[in-house]
């Protein structure tokens, strides 16, 4: 046993690491390499661990640290391999860099780490060892040596030392370690769509979870763009500052998220006074907003590895690292060395030049903070430095002063004279090798002052024309510009408030200095001097410009918000009022409320003596729920089905009532489900009596109530198809005799007649073939002396049945005066008509000589009528025949027959018209008989028969069914049955005795609504009805209140759009940003995600229990709080998990998958707490106007 | 989303309700079975990711309601649709003549050079078959469409068939990008030329 055990083991484990490597190596195909942080990797590193330790000797191994005995396996191997002994010492050195990182970065800021982040690196250090083996491909000779030396580690039977598997596993992983892994990290790296619950667990990491409402609900003026990435996956990161080494340096390259404008190695900085100067990379970073000087000391440009030459000073530095770590002692790193700067943050810039050297920088904050000079090496780089900042700091920014450009020379440092009287000649030249020449030997001093701010000049012309009126609210015509462009200026705004602070002095009218379009090209000398001039005169009145400017767009700004409000107001109002009760509930009572309708509180209220107070049954509900008790006591009040305060005696007579009118109907249509399988029943027979072979068996297999009646129902759409059960076939069959269906089968679409006499059932095709069968005795046949013949159909082809003489034909053109006939006459429909089907085309005419089967028009009106047994056929020429093949006298003989048909055929092409009545007539006398007793038939064909002769007394009084209205029940019943069989099968309540009683109140409730009929989502709705309530005619009567409102939801009703288009007003108004994501992201407009929430009232997608609750909130809520809880409750929904939405950027196609995955995941009760509150502020709103 | 596909083809599930629709859907997804599926009320999709000639396919595969009152959402989907699969149930006559119609949906609301099949689920009920192999063929022929029979229980044919359906949408698309023609008729690609011909040039004389 043991020894299969392991074996099995041992096949699980390598099935496991195949299967890792397979995906590895596929994914290695698709993607053209494989990420170092790939999922795979971890789980192939997982899984090769497990084989690994499988059986492995704990002490042989030697107890090493914490349950890594993998690794201290390695350790042993490395004593005498070589590349185990690699692989630990990379190790080593990882753990070392980790460490590192891991407390340099909990120095820095926790939060940006993201947990996902976190798991992830755990996760791979887990298997560490493994994964650096994999990386340096050694990972396949390790396993190799393993399996060939390392049997002292391992117990007998295990995977390492068994012989083959141990080998297998070392040439597994030949594969994986042949790869290049890939340390690129590219923005499409997140390759699957994940699916819903891992959104919601990522979001839940990162955050306190899904439908912790962010406060930013409320309503967002439109147009304040929030940017996001492209790929929105982790949207976090571009607002925050990559801690990881590896980020880091990746955000020093050029990336679609920044431009890099300047890039120089081995720039010194010293960054504390205690330190040597240490190289680095300088870098200029432009992004949308920023502008940002980076430098990053190259141990971190390597990635910690220290592999650049290192001055003294530095392996000094690094050894002490070393030491310290070793001793466990915090101590700075060189994250701390790294400068990052904002642009925006330096006033000014202090160039110092030595001879020397290149050239040192030292930038100096807006508080006076200097920061580490930065130290460049020789050849003009301080030069160009500068000369990239200053273009980078265009259009918005200069450097002043401007460097010169210098003809044959580019930029240069201005040569601008000294205060201090120097020679004139001191100036700067970059010569064309790039060596500085200094004039006098003495080095030259800069300040350059950083200009960022909005200045006066740029005030485009035409509002520097208008005139400045006072008053606030008209400064925003002379400003179209200020109060359309909100985006863009922005930043411009919000540096001119932080340099200058408003006076508040009310504007006056100064004449503002005549625009100057602002160029970004170098101004000749003569602009120069006018914009110097200009700028002097206007030094004064800037300010107090700037401040009028500022003001007025504040006010301009102030204005549109809340014009914008008052649209968002009038929309509510419009829109929306009609959603909630205006009436809004009092704190205190929703306090009092809150706790719910529990079952004492109930006992109390029924018996108090006074009455109950509606209101607060209502609002305990839909504050606080209600126990599960007690909800089949109150679930009738709720529905309507019962009143609150009657008397026992008063809800016992309702309930009396309820119960013998749904017995009553029950019995009807019961009666018509009887009928109906009779009427199957015999179509079967009658097409089983036509075969040709004779074998006399009578197998009668139990049938199906449905009648092959696929109707293309005349309604409102058109184009119904038929409903067909999986049984029809076996109704086809189900009464006739095996060889009958043998027959029929065979004939396709030919047109049979059937003949029944007492003794004999014939049936026979059009192409004369006949199938006579003996039948003993029990055919209804005998009742009257007709012998009604049936012509029948096999397969498709419509079914005439027809009876004595030829009198039956019909033609189309005379359908109307069929019909009524036929109605007349026609009681319970036992003409075995089966209506053609549209779907017949040319393909069946292959039997069917000249007889082309109608066309989908035709068999409607013919349907419509009610027509009786016939076929009606078209020949090739179109015209319309009916081919009849009746005779009322036996038949025995087949040609007899044949001619007959034949006859009948020339006789329709001659007459148009037909005797009326005479087949529905005979059939209905011979009929009613049948439907009466209906029990003269064999026992084997119907075991259902059973259950009509309990209903089936009660149909005697029964009313006149037409045939249409018979075949829409029977078409009604087979949707019925489908759905029913498919009916939360998972549940425990759903027996087959209960799922029975959900068919019988579905088809009754079908049977009173026959003109909607059945439509898919019933079923759903009966059933957490009826589990709560387990009384069928209960249930019945609360379905039929609960129908009221819900049929308009259905296809029929048109509800549904409604309930979209307030859906899109309440988003609108409640979650703009959701609005936004929505309309850019296409066509949601129709919100159909939300169709099944509407058509079932979420029964979808919650679990029963929460069902149940969802529902009563709906019903408690439309007497207190709105009477369109449904759409709270999905903007609920879609509000709890908002932040997964918009983070994830989902358009319509991702909307619906994540909430199919997501049903019966969710939290119905944070879900419900959010629609109250959704309720209430639509209620504070309309009040607040 | 990311992309990390070379194409998505969208493809679209129609046929009678009953007929298997969701367990066909579900065995090419999941690669399971579920005798207990509940009805599918709205519209539905799974996706799945195969490679077809070296290239990264995403099946977006979309799932109807059956019932025709559902109609009017499920032929919003139609539209968008490169593909789509006509199931019926072997076991059922009605559903198989309601390809008919189902074929003539298509027309009104797909694009016209969508790619069919027809798929005669539940294969593994032969002792209930009540349409035979041969009238499906005949079917399929007669409207130039791919035909095969198919077992979502079973796991039969259900792989290939959306597969064969991708591959044929993306042999269309090839050919439409491939500017330098190959020819209509006599062309290079036989054994698919054939079904890509008549479809579409069937329906002008139906009503």
């Amino acid at each position: 046993m043991s020894n299969m055990s392991d074996e099995e083991s041992r096949d699980k484990l390598l099935k496991t690491v195949k299967k890792e490597v397979k995906q590895i190596m596929e994914e290695a195909v698709t993607r053209k390499f494989v990420h170092e942080e790939s999922g795979s990797i971890i789980s192939l590193c997982a899984a090769v661990d497990a084989c690994l330790s499988q059986g492995l000797k704990r002490r042989a191994v030697g107890l090493f640290k914490g349950n890594n005995y993998t690794f201290s396996l390695l350790k042993q191997l490395s004593k005498n391999y070589a590349p185990a002994q690699e692989v630990l010492q990379k190790v080593h050195e990882i753990e070392l860099r980790l460490e590192a990182n891991k407390k340099h970065s909990n120095g820095e800021s926790p939060s940006n780490h993201t947990p996902q982040q976190n798991i992830r690196t755990a996760l791979q250090q887990r298997h560490l060892w493994i994964r650096v083996a994999l990386f340096e491909k050694y990972l396949a000779k390790i396993c190799e040596n393993v399996s060939q030396t390392g049997s002292k580690y391992y117990d007998k039977d295990c995977l390492m030392a068994d012989p083959v598997d141990g080998p297998i596993l070392a040439s597994l992983l030949v594969g994986p370690c042949a790869l290049d892994y890939s340390k690129m990290k590219t923005a499409d790296h997140y390759w699957t769509d994940p699916p819903a619950d891992e959104l919601v667990q990522r979001h839940r990491i990162h955050s306190a979870g899904p439908g912790v409402t962010s406060g930013n609900n409320s309503p967002r003026r439109p147009g304040l763009q929030v940017k996001k990435t492209a790929t929105g996956t982790t949207p976090e990161e571009h607002c925050r500052t990559p801690v990881s080494a590896r980020d880091y340096v990746e955000s020093l390259h050029q990336n679609s998220r920044s431009t890099l404008l300047y890039g120089k190695n081995n720039v010194l900085v010293q960054p504390k006074e205690d330190i040597a100067l240490i190289p680095g990379y300088l870098s200029l970073h432009q992004t949308a907003l920023h502008l940002t000087i980076k430098w990053t000391p190259n141990q971190l440009m390597n990635g910690g590895g220290a592999e650049e030459t290192e001055t003294e000073g530095e392996k000094r530095r690094s050894d002490s690292i070393i030491t310290r770590l070793k001793n466990g002692r915090r101590k700075p790193i060189y994250w701390d060395y790294a400068v990052m700067v904002n642009v925006e943050d330096i006033v000014y810039l202090h160039c110092h030049q030595q001879p020397d050297s290149g050239g040192t920088l030292v930038l100096v904050g807006q508080d006076g903070v200097q920061y580490p000079p930065i130290h460049f090496p020789k050849g003009g780089h301080l030069l160009a430095f500068l000369t990239c900042l200053e273009n980078g700091l265009l259009p918005r920014g200069q450097l002043d002063p401007p460097l010169w450009s210098q003809r044959g020379k580019g930029k240069v440092l201005p040569k601008l004279r000294r205060k201090s009287s120097k020679s004139s000649g001191l100036g700067m030249a970059a010569s064309q090798d790039g060596t500085q020449i200094f004039e006098g030997d003495e080095a030259t001093d800069y300040v350059f002052r950083i200009i960022t701010s909005f200045r006066p000049e740029f005030i485009p012309e035409e509002a520097s024309i208008l005139p400045v009126r006072n008053g606030g609210s008209r400064h925003h015509t002379a400003f179209p510009w200020s109060a359309r462009d909100i985006g863009p200026r922005h930043a411009l705004i919000r540096q001119q408030e932080v340099v200058h602070s408003p006076t508040g002095s009310s504007p006056s009218p100064v004449p503002l200095p005549p625009a100057i379009p602002y160029s970004p090209v170098s101004p000749t000398s003569a602009e120069l001097a006018a914009i110097t001039s200009r700028w002097d005169q206007y030094q004064g009145s800037s300010i107090r410009i700037l401040c009028d400017t500022m003001r007025r767009q504040i006010i301009s700004r102030a204005f549109y918000g809340w014009l914008a409000h008052c649209r968002h107001l009038r929309t509510v109002r419009t829109h929306l009022s009609g959603l909630v009760h205006p009436v809004i509930i009092s704190n205190e009572l929703t306090e009092k409320a809150s706790s719910g309708l529990t079952c004492e509180k109930w006992a109390e209220l029924c018996t108090m003596e006074e009455d109950i107070d509606e209101g607060e049954v209502m609002r305990l509900i839909y504050f606080g729920g209600m126990d599960h008790e007690i909800r089949r006591e109150v679930w009738p009040y709720l529905l309507g089905h019962y009143k609150f305060n009657s008397t026992e005696e008063e809800l016992s007579g309702v309930d009396e009532g309820v119960r013998l009118n749904y017995e009553q109907i029950l019995a009807e249509w019961m009666a018509v489900e009887a009928i109906i399988r009779q009427r199957d029943k015999d179509n079967q027979q009658a097409k089983l009596s036509s075969e040709n072979s004779s074998e006399g068996q009578i197998p009668l297999t139990g049938h199906d109530p449905s009648l092959d009646s696929e109707v293309f129902e005349i309604d409102d759409d058109n184009d119904e198809y038929v409903e067909s059960g999986e049984v029809i076939q076996e109704v086809d069959q189900a009464d006739l005799t095996k060889e009958q269906q043998d027959f029929v089968q065979k004939e396709d679409y030919v047109v049979l007649s059937r003949c029944r006499s007492p003794r004999q059932d014939t049936l026979e095709t059009e192409t004369g073939r006949s199938l006579g069968s003996e039948v003993s005795g029990d055919v209804p046949c005998e009742v009257s002396g007709d012998v009604p013949c049936e012509v029948i159909t096999g397969g498709k082809m419509s079914p005439p049945g027809s009876d004595e003489g030829f009198g039956d034909a019909s033609s189309i053109t005379d359908s109307t005066s069929r019909h009524s006939s036929r109605l007349a006459s026609s009681s319970y429909s036992y003409d075995s008509r089966e209506v053609i089907h549209e779907g017949q085309n040319g393909d069946i005419c292959s039997d069917a000589e000249d007889i082309d089967v109608l066309k989908k028009s035709h068999i409607n009106e013919a349907d419509e009528e009610g027509s009786g047994p016939e076929v009606i056929a078209r020949n090739g020429d179109g015209k319309a025949i009916t081919v009849e093949l009746v005779n009322g006298k036996s038949h025995d003989d087949a040609e007899e027959d044949e001619k007959a048909g034949e006859e009948g055929k020339e006789d329709e092409e001659e007459e148009d018209e037909d005797g009326e009545g005479t087949v529905s007539s005979s059939r209905s006398s011979a009929d009613p008989v049948l439907g009466m007793k209906g029990l003269n038939i064999p026992d084997s064909s119907c075991h259902l028969m059973a259950d009509m002769a309990t209903a089936s007394p009660a149909s005697s009084n029964g009313g006149v069914y037409s045939n249409e209205l018979l075949d829409s029940f029977s078409l009604n019943l087979h949707r019925i049955d489908k759905d029913v069989q498919r009916c939360d099968r998972n549940y425990h309540y759903f027996t087959s005795t209960n799922l029975e009683k959900l068919r019988n109140i579905m088809c009754t409730y079908v049977w009173e609504h026959l003109e909607v009929g059945y439509v898919q989502g019933m079923c759903d709705l009966v059933a957490p009805l009826l589990v709560i309530l387990d009384d069928e005619a209960k249930s019945y009567s609360c379905f039929c209140e609960l129908m009221k409102r819900m049929s308009k939801n259905f296809p029929h009703g048109g509800a549904m759009d409604t309930h979209f288009a307030n859906m899109r007003s309440l988003i609108q108004i409640l979650d703009c940003e959701m609005f936004e994501l929505m309309h850019q992201n296409g066509d949601y407009t129709h919100f159909y995600f939300c169709y099944r929430w509407f058509l079932l009232d979420f029964k979808r997608e919650l679990v029963y229990d929460d069902t149940f609750a969802v529902w009563e909130t709906i019903w408690a809520a439309k007497h207190c709080a709105s009477g369109q809880m449904v759409l709270f409750i999905a903007l609920a929904l879609v509000e709890y998990y908002r932040d997964i939405i918009l983070d994830n950027n989902m358009d319509f196609t991702d909307i619906i998958k994540f909430f199919n995955e997501m049903a019966e995941h969710h939290d119905a009760k944070a879900v419900l707490k959010i629609a109250r509150e959704l309720v209430h502020r639509v209620q504070s709103l309309i009040e607040n106007q | 989303m990311a992309k990390t596909y070379d194409f998505l083809f969208k493809l679209l599930l129609i046929g009678d309700s009953g007929v298997g629709k969701t367990c066909v859907l579900f065995r090419f997804s999941e690669d399971a079975f579920n005798s207990t599926f509940i009805s599918t009320i709205g519209i539905d999709f799974k996706i799945r990711t195969i490679e077809l000639d070296g290239k990264k396919i995403k099946l977006q595969i979309w799932d109807t309601a059956g019932q025709e009152r559902f109609r009017t959402i499920t032929t919003a989907y139609y539209r968008g649709a490169m593909g789509i699969m006509l199931v019926y149930d072997i076991t059922n006559q009605k559903s198989f003549d309601n390809i008919r119609n189902w074929i003539r949906n298509i027309e009104e609301h797909a694009s016209a050079d969508v790619e069919k099949m027809i798929l005669g689920n539940k294969c593994d009920m032969d002792d209930r078959r009540a349409v035979s192999k041969e009238k499906g063929e005949q079917l399929a022929i007669e409207y130039g469409i791919k035909f095969m029979e198919t077992s979502a229980k079973a796991s039969i044919n259900v792989e290939e068939a959306f597969v064969t359906l991708a591959r044929d949408i993306k042999s269309k698309m090839d050919r439409k990008m491939d500017a330098t023609g190959q020819q209509k008729s006599g062309g290079v690609k036989v054994t698919e030329k054939e079904s890509q011909k008549k479809s579409g040039w069937k329906f002008c004389t139906l009503l």
